[in-house]
C-alpha cells in the first residue's frame, strides 16, 4: 500500500566539495520522502519513527548514489570528513542523525576531504 | 542482552550520548544569537564565525611577515614578494580568498576600509603576488589535467596576482631549471636504488623526456608510501624554487590544522622527526645561494583553522573548490592511514587534532643539523648512516666476523661493486648519494616493504634524479672545477682575535 501524499515531506538536498560526483554530478536534488519510516532501515515489519537524517542518508545511498558508497557512508552514518548542514546550521547542533526532517528542509552534505 | 543476563537493564546500560557542544546553543561570542556551527565544542553564529576565522588567520601569518624577528608594531614590511601555493583543494581555496579579502581588497574593488583606496594604509603588503599551481596528472595515471579549471578560479584574483602553472615533470626538466635560475648540468646522473649506498652513475639515456624521467623516478620507489612522499617532495621543491625565482620572501601554503596534523604524524612515522619544526614552518634558500641574506619563509597561515571551518567558510562565501587528486597512495600507505585516522579523530574528539600540532610545535631536535639534504633541501641529521647501522638488523660486516656459510662464496666487497658500476658507466669514482641525504629521504628511497617491493627490479638500476639534486651534488664537490670549499666552525675568542690581530687598532690610553 502506498503512503498517502500528506504523509510525505519535501526536501532540498545539496552536495558540495566533490560529493556531487558520487550523485550523478548533480549538486541539487529535490526529494520527497515518507514522513514515517521503519525504526531499522529496510525493516518494514517492525516499529516506525519519524523520518530523520539517518534515514535520509540510507535513502540517498540506495536511491541516488551512483558509485563508491565507502566515500559517502561509514558505520550507518556519513563518513568522517563529511559536514552536514541542516537549514544552514551544523547538524551537530541539531542532534546529528536523530534530527527529525521537516517539510521544506534544506540539507547540505559537504566533503572536506579535498585536501589543502 | 547485557552481560549480567537481565534484559530489563539494557536501557540503563547505555551511556548517555554527549552533545558535541558545551552547554547552550547560543553563540559563545555574542551570547545573543542562536549558533550555526560548532568548532571544537564552541558554538558560533554565522556573524561571529567570519571574524573568528580572520583573527586566527592574521594571528598565524602577520607575526612572520616582517623579516627576522621584527615586531608587528613596525608595520607589515616584507622583504620581498608573495608566492601563494594553490593545490585546488579546500584549504588553498580558502587561503586565496582570505589573502584577497584581507590584503588586496583595494585591487579587487572590494575595499570598504578607512582612508580610500589610495591611502598609504591601504597599499598592498606585498608588491607582487604569484599564485603557483603544480599539475600532477602526469604522475597519476587515469587522472585529468585540472590546469584550465584552476586558471579559471585564479582569474578572479588577476587584479593582484599572476598565475604560474607548473607540472610535476618540471622537476626533471632542464628548461624549467634554467628558468628558475638553476644551471643545467652538462650531463645527467642516475642512481641505483637497489643499493643502499645509492651509487651514482652516468645516465645512459639522455633523451628521456621529463615525463618519462618522472615516471621512471616514481616507478622505482620501493613502497606504496614512498610514492606519495616523493610526489609531495617534488611539489614542495618546485614551489620553493618558483618562490625564489619570483623574489618572494614568503611562500604561503593552504595547510589547514587537520592537514598539518596529518603531515606531522605522517612525516614523523616516515623518519622525518628531525625536521618536525620545518614541517610547520621553515626558512629556505637554494643550495647554490646558501649563506645568502635572502631566503623564502614558508608559512602556513591556515594552521589554526580546521577542515570543517574551511568547508563552512567556502560554503558560506560560495567559493568554487576545483578539488585535487588524491595521491596519498594505496589504502595501506602511511599517508592514507594517517589521514583516515586524523579525520576520524577530528569528528569524535575535535580538540585532539589541535593538540597534535601544539605538541609538535614544542619538539626540537637534539643535535644541530649537518648541512642540508640534496633531495628535499631540509636540514640533515649528522651521522645518519652510523646511527642507522646501530639500530638496524643488517647482514654481517664483510670486514668483521663472517659466518661460515658465507666464507665459500663471498659477495664482492662494497668498494669493488662501486668500481664495477663506475667502470661500466664510465663514471668518475664518485661517492653514492647516501651521505648527502637526510634520514627520511634515504628511508624513502631504500626502505623496502616486508610484503615485497612496489617497484619492478629492472627499474631501480638507473633511476633519474630531480634537477636540483645534481646541482646540490656539484656544490658539495666544490663545483668540480677547483672552486674554494668553505667549512664553518665555531672559533674561540682568543683564536678569533689572533686571526684578525693585524687589523685591530691599538687600544688608546684614556
Amino acid at each position: 500500500m502506498s503512503v498517502p501524499p500528506a504523509a510525505r515531506i519535501s526536501l532540498k538536498v545539496e552536495f558540495s566539495g566533490g560529493l556531487e560526483l558520487l550523485f550523478s554530478n548533480e549538486r541539487t536534488h529535490k526529494l520527497s520522502v515518507p514522513a514515517t519510516v521503519p525504526k531499522s532501515y529496510g525493516d518494514a515489519s517492525g516499529e516506525t519513527k519519524p523520518a530523520d537524517i539517518t534515514f535520509l542518508v540510507h535513502h540517498l545511498r540506495d536511491n541516488h548514489l551512483k558509485e563508491r558508497v565507502e566515500l559517502f557512508m561509514e558505520n550507518a552514518t556519513v563518513r568522517p570528513g563529511i559536514l552536514v548542514l541542516v537549514n544552514d546550521t551544523d547538524w551537530e547542533l541539531e542532534g546529528e542523525g536523530d534530527y527529525v526532517l521537516k517539510d521544506g528542509d534544506e540539507i547540505v552534505f559537504i566533503s572536506t576531504l579535498h585536501g589543502g | 542482552m547485557t552481560s549480567c543476563g537481565n534484559p530489563a537493564s539494557e536501557q540503563d546500560a547505555l551511556m548517555q550520548r554527549r552533545t558535541k557542544f558545551d552547554k547552550t546553543r547560543l553563540c559563545w561570542k555574542c551570547r545573543e544569537k542562536v549558533g550555526n556551527v560548532v568548532i571544537r565544542h564552541a558554538v558560533y553564529c554565522r556573524e561571529c564565525f567570519f571574524p573568528i576565522i580572520t583573527t586566527k588567520f592574521k594571528r598565524a601569518l602577520e607575526p612572520f611577515i616582517n623579516p627576522g624577528n621584527e615586531t608587528r608594531r613596525q608595520g607589515l614590511k616584507p622583504a620581498g614578494n608573495l608566492c601563494v601555493a594553490f593545490s585546488a583543494g579546500l584549504g588553498s581555496t580558502v587561503l586565496l580568498d582570505l589573502i584577497s579579502r584581507l590584503y588586496f581588497s583595494a585591487e579587487t574593488g572590494g575595499w570598504t576600509g578607512r582612508g580610500g583606496t589610495d591611502h598609504p594604509r591601504n597599499a598592498p603588503v606585498w608588491k607582487k603576488t604569484t599564485i603557483c599551481y603544480v599539475e600532477t596528472s602526469s604522475a597519476l595515471p587515469g587522472t585529468r589535467d585540472r590546469t584550465e579549471d584552476v586558471r579559471a578560479v585564479v582569474a578572479q584574483y588577476a587584479g593582484f596576482a599572476s598565475f604560474v602553472p607548473l607540472r610535476l615533470e618540471d622537476a626533471f626538466d632542464d628548461a624549467w631549471w634554467g628558468k628558475v635560475g638553476g644551471r643545467p648540468p652538462p650531463s645527467h646522473v642516475s642512481v641505483d636504488l637497489a643499493d643502499e649506498e645509492l651509487l651514482l652513475a652516468q645516465k645512459l639515456s639522455a633523451s628521456d623526456t621529463p615525463v618519462v624521467a618522472l615516471r621512471a623516478y616514481l616507478a622505482a620507489m620501493p613502497t606504496q608510501t614512498a610514492i606519495p612522499s616523493a610526489i609531495q617532495n617534488l611539489i614542495r621543491l618546485l614551489l620553493l624554487h618558483t618562490a625564489w625565482a619570483t623574489e618572494s620572501s614568503h611562500l604561503l601554503l593552504g595547510t589547514s590544522l587537520t592537514s598539518l596534523s596529518v603531515s606531522l604524524i605522517s612525516s614523523i612515522s616516515q623518519g622525518g622527526g628531525f625536521v618536525v619544526r620545518e614541517e610547520a614552518q621553515e626558512e629556505w634558500q637554494p643550495t647554490v645561494y646558501s649563506g645568502s641574506k635572502r631566503n623564502v619563509r614558508v608559512t602556513r597561515p591556515m594552521r589554526d583553522i580546521g577542515m570543517k571551518e574551511c568547508a563552512i567558510w567556502a560554503w558560506w562565501h560560495k567559493l568554487t573548490v576545483v578539488g585535487k587528486e588524491n595521491y596519498l597512495g594505496g589504502k595501506q600507505g602511511i599517508g592514507t592511514l594517517t589521514k583516515s585516522f586524523i579525520v576520524g579523530l577530528e569528528r569524535d574528539y575535535p580538540s585532539t587534532v589541535s593538540t597534535i600540532v601544539r605538541t609538535c610545535a614544542k619538539l626540537a631536535p637534539k643535535n644541530v643539523a649537518d648541512g642540508r639534504c640534496v633531495l628535499c633541501g631540509r636540514p640533515a641529521q649528522p651521522d645518519v648512516q652510523a646511527w642507522k647501522a646501530r639500530i638496524s638488523i643488517r647482514a654481517f660486516d664483510e670486514q668483521g666476523d663472517v659466518p661460515p656459510h658465507r666464507t665459500l662464496a663471498p659477495d664482492p666487497a662494497p668498494d669493488e661493486r662501486t668500481r664495477e658500476t663506475h667502470e661500466d658507466a664510465a663514471m668518475p669514482p664518485r661517492v653514492g648519494l647516501t651521505p648527502h641525504l637526510c634520514y627520511a629521504c634515504h628511508t624513502t628511497l631504500t626502505s623496502r616493504s616486508s610484503r615485497g617491493s612496489a617497484a619492478a627490479s629492472t627499474q631501480v638500476g638507473a633511476t633519474p634524479l630531480p634537477v636540483w639534486v645534481e646541482s646540490g651534488l656539484e656544490m658539495l664537490d666544490g663545483g668540480g672545477s677547483g672552486q674554494e670549499k668553505w667549512n664553518k666552525r665555531k672559533m674561540g675568542e682568543s683564536e678569533m682575535k689572533e686571526a684578525i690581530a693585524e687589523f685591530l687598532l691599538p687600544k688608546e690610553d684614556a
